[in-house]
């Protein structure tokens, strides 16, 4: 299937800027006459969808397969070749809107810890109140038999803990506050 | 001699299904056991008979039940149990347990494993055999402090092991006195939880080694052979992740003289099935015993695949008591074998376990191309048992020719709904110093600047697909408001998405 809008009422292109978690910034030109452009070159981009449920973006002549794993609204985390990426998909407009949101959360100063993998607690060594600096062995969290140090990412003053030895915890539950 | 007629697999997955193949082979019965976990598991369709253990639900695996598993093989009236890999395979007592109620247990001897799987007890044979040994404490430790004596002795880095430990659990490495009372602590703890016995060892630590390990087989009568090595370097937190064989590091001579280390080794515990014997290589040629494996490896295709040579068929043979009809001027390497295990994991996030449903699997195919796997599209990736969904091993004529089919076969190999390992391993195979062959065991952490292989143009191409999606769902959602819109041709992409 080649990829192209076809005509609807309003002729007007709309513009999109995709961000990705490292500060990749794509911008993309949809228009109903020439389907999406990457930063407004237009691209032979094919995507197909073949008879055994894969999905494919051919691009210079390499088949690349492709998956949506995750989505919430605008964001997406898209696999290609069994890699992830996360990409927020913006219009100008939420795109200014992110800008001004992202300048006022930087005042506040809570970092939070998150189980990096599902797993259950052994030992917790943070207790609430307590001083910590960055490095320090918060807990250790078990997961597929091995028992993993979580340690601190930032110095601060442990504001709340969420959990208790024994406890199963998901993939990125959050396990602890620091407040800097 | 006698006959073994019907075989319990006490295991499942890929493992269950690779017994079943060599069983069916022999003319022999199979019987696997059905669990609530995995109740759709495809090792089911393989088997004769299925054992319904569906009606307990509890985290200790079925598959550790040793009476329940010793009442079944009776009640059926099975002739023998294979353990497979991991589970109970390295456990003397439920071999004991099989000795004692007439099954024959698909291994080495009870005593044997046990005095194998007792690191302190193998060091001791190796040391009375003149087998070359890295030195440490002479038993187990009784606390942190004896360790940091012995450390002063043999120097740091030092390496804490559980003495009935395996695959990397209840292992730190230490470097210094400061560490030592915190990893002592972490060892013992998960010496303890993994294996029921919290007593550690300490020893030297050798930086940078190759592990290279030798596949074995022995009768009951005492002939041993040894089928060349398998090189297991590239390794993460003592996993191994991909393996090949013969080992690009080893020379003739080298081969010789640890094949034989290896062979006195077997025959100096009078060991009888398949086995393997692990060294520690260093960079000047030295090699150290580490430890023997009583069991059959997951990398075992790669030995089979070069040498011909059924394994299993080979532990069947010796546990219904034959003579080994292989000698060692039988076995002759023929070219070159990899192994990639494909774990569903997420390599982006530290090899975290990434389970869910496999939506789609499509497999290579194609000369020289093995899979054994234990999963098919639907299947359900479980956190019970390990992330291992499947191996792909590709046989060639030389090192060169067979990294470059095994990209290829990486590359059409496709798994739809969980992240695995993969991305890793193209990586692995695209890097230079695995390439030139001189990687050691910390491969990983030193020579690899990223774990996951991306192609150019990957990064654009993922936003864009990001865009594309968020584009049509705007584009969808404007198309159901406007009527005049609707009769129109509505592209199959969207179509399919709407019927979704």
């Amino acid at each position: 299937m080649k990829l192209s809008f076809k005509k609807r009422s309003s002729s007007e292109p709309v513009k999109y800027i995709t961000l990705g978690k490292d500060g990749k910034k794509y911008e993309f030109i949809y228009s109903p006459t020439d389907g999406l452009r990457v930063n407004s070159k237009k691209q032979d981009i094919e995507i197909i969808d073949d008879a055994d449920g894969f999905t494919y973006i051919k691009f210079k002549n390499k088949k690349f397969p492709v998956e949506v794993i995750e989505q919430n609204q605008n964001k997406f985390v898209i696999l290609i070749n069994g890699v992830s990426y996360n990409y927020t998909v913006e219009t100008p407009l939420s795109y200014q809107r992110k800008q001004i949101i992202e300048k006022t959360m930087k005042k506040s100063k809570t970092g939070f810890v998150s189980a990096p993998m599902p797993g259950k607690i052994i030992e917790v060594f943070a207790e609430e109140n307590a001083i910590i600096n960055e490095g320090d062995v918060l807990l250790i969290l078990e997961a597929m038999k091995m028992q993993n140090e979580i340690l601190s990412t930032i110095s601060g003053v442990v504001k709340k803990i969420n959990i208790k030895q024994g406890d199963n915890v998901n993939k990125d539950d959050i396990l602890l506050e620091i407040r800097q | 001699m006698k006959k073994i007629n019907s075989i319990l697999i006490a295991n499942r997955g890929e493992i269950a299904i690779r017994i079943i193949k060599t069983a069916k082979k022999m003319g022999i019965q199979t019987y696997v056991i059905k669990t609530a976990k995995e109740p759709n598991a495809i090792y089911l369709n393989f088997a004769d008979h299925i054992c319904d253990f569906t009606e307990r639900f509890d985290e200790i695996p079925e598959f550790l039940d040793v009476e329940k598993l010793i009442e079944t093989a009776v009640q059926y009236k099975i002739d023998a149990i294979h353990p497979g890999y991991g589970f109970l395979a390295e456990n003397p007592y439920f071999a004991q347990r099989c000795e004692e109620e007439k099954i024959e247990f698909i291994g080495p001897s009870a005593d044997v494993i046990y005095k194998m799987g007792n690191k302190t007890i193998a060091k001791q044979i190796a040391r009375k055999h003149k087998i070359p040994l890295l030195e440490g404490s002479k038993g187990n430790l009784a606390n942190a402090d004896q360790a940091i004596e012995i450390a002063k002795i043999i120097g740091y880095p030092v390496i804490l092991k559980a003495a009935s430990g395996g695959g990397g659990r209840g292992m730190r490495i230490v470097e210094n006195d400061s560490q030592m009372e915190k990893n002592f602590r972490l060892a013992t703890n998960e010496a303890e939880k993994a294996f029921n016995d919290p007593s550690v060892f300490v020893e030297k630590y050798v930086r940078n080694p190759k592990h290279i390990e030798f596949q074995v087989l022995a009768d009951k009568m005492g002939n041993t052979i040894h089928l060349g090595e398998r090189e297991c370097s590239v390794q993460r937190k003592h996993q191994k992740l991909l393996e090949e064989s013969p080992s690009p590091a080893l020379t003739e001579d080298l081969r010789k003289r640890m094949g034989e280390a290896a062979i006195r080794i077997t025959q100096a515990v009078k060991y009888y099935s398949a086995g393997t014997v692990e060294f520690l290589l260093d960079a000047d040629g030295g090699f150290y015993f580490m430890e023997m494996n009583t069991r059959i490896q997951v990398e075992h295709p790669v030995t089979e695949e070069i040498t011909g040579v059924d394994l299993i068929e080979q532990q069947i043979r010796v546990a219904q008591s034959e003579k080994l009809t292989l000698t060692q001027d039988d076995i002759k390497i023929n070219g070159w074998a990899i192994e990639c295990r494909i774990n569903a994991e997420d390599v982006q996030a530290g090899f975290s376990p990434n389970l869910g449903t496999i939506q789609k699997i499509s497999l290579p195919k194609g000369e020289g191309i093995r899979i054994d796997t234990g999963i098919e599209s639907g299947s359900v990736i479980t956190p019970f048992y390990d992330s291992m969904i499947a191996k792909l091993i590709v046989h060639g004529e030389n090192r060169e020719k067979t990294i470059e089919a095994m990209l290829n076969a990486l590359g059409k190999l496709r798994i739809k709904g969980v992240k695995t390992t993969i991305p890793f391993c193209k990586a692995v195979l695209t890097n230079k110093v695995f390439v030139n062959g001189t990687f050691n065991t910390s491969f990983i952490e030193k020579d690899m600047e990223k774990t996951y292989f991306q192609e150019k143009d990957e990064e654009m191409l993922a936003a864009f697909f990001a865009t594309y999606n968020y584009a049509n769902e705007i584009r969808e959602e404007k198309d159901t408001w406007v009527d005049h819109e609707k009769g129109k041709n509505i592209d199959p992409w969207l179509l399919n998405k709407r019927l979704r």
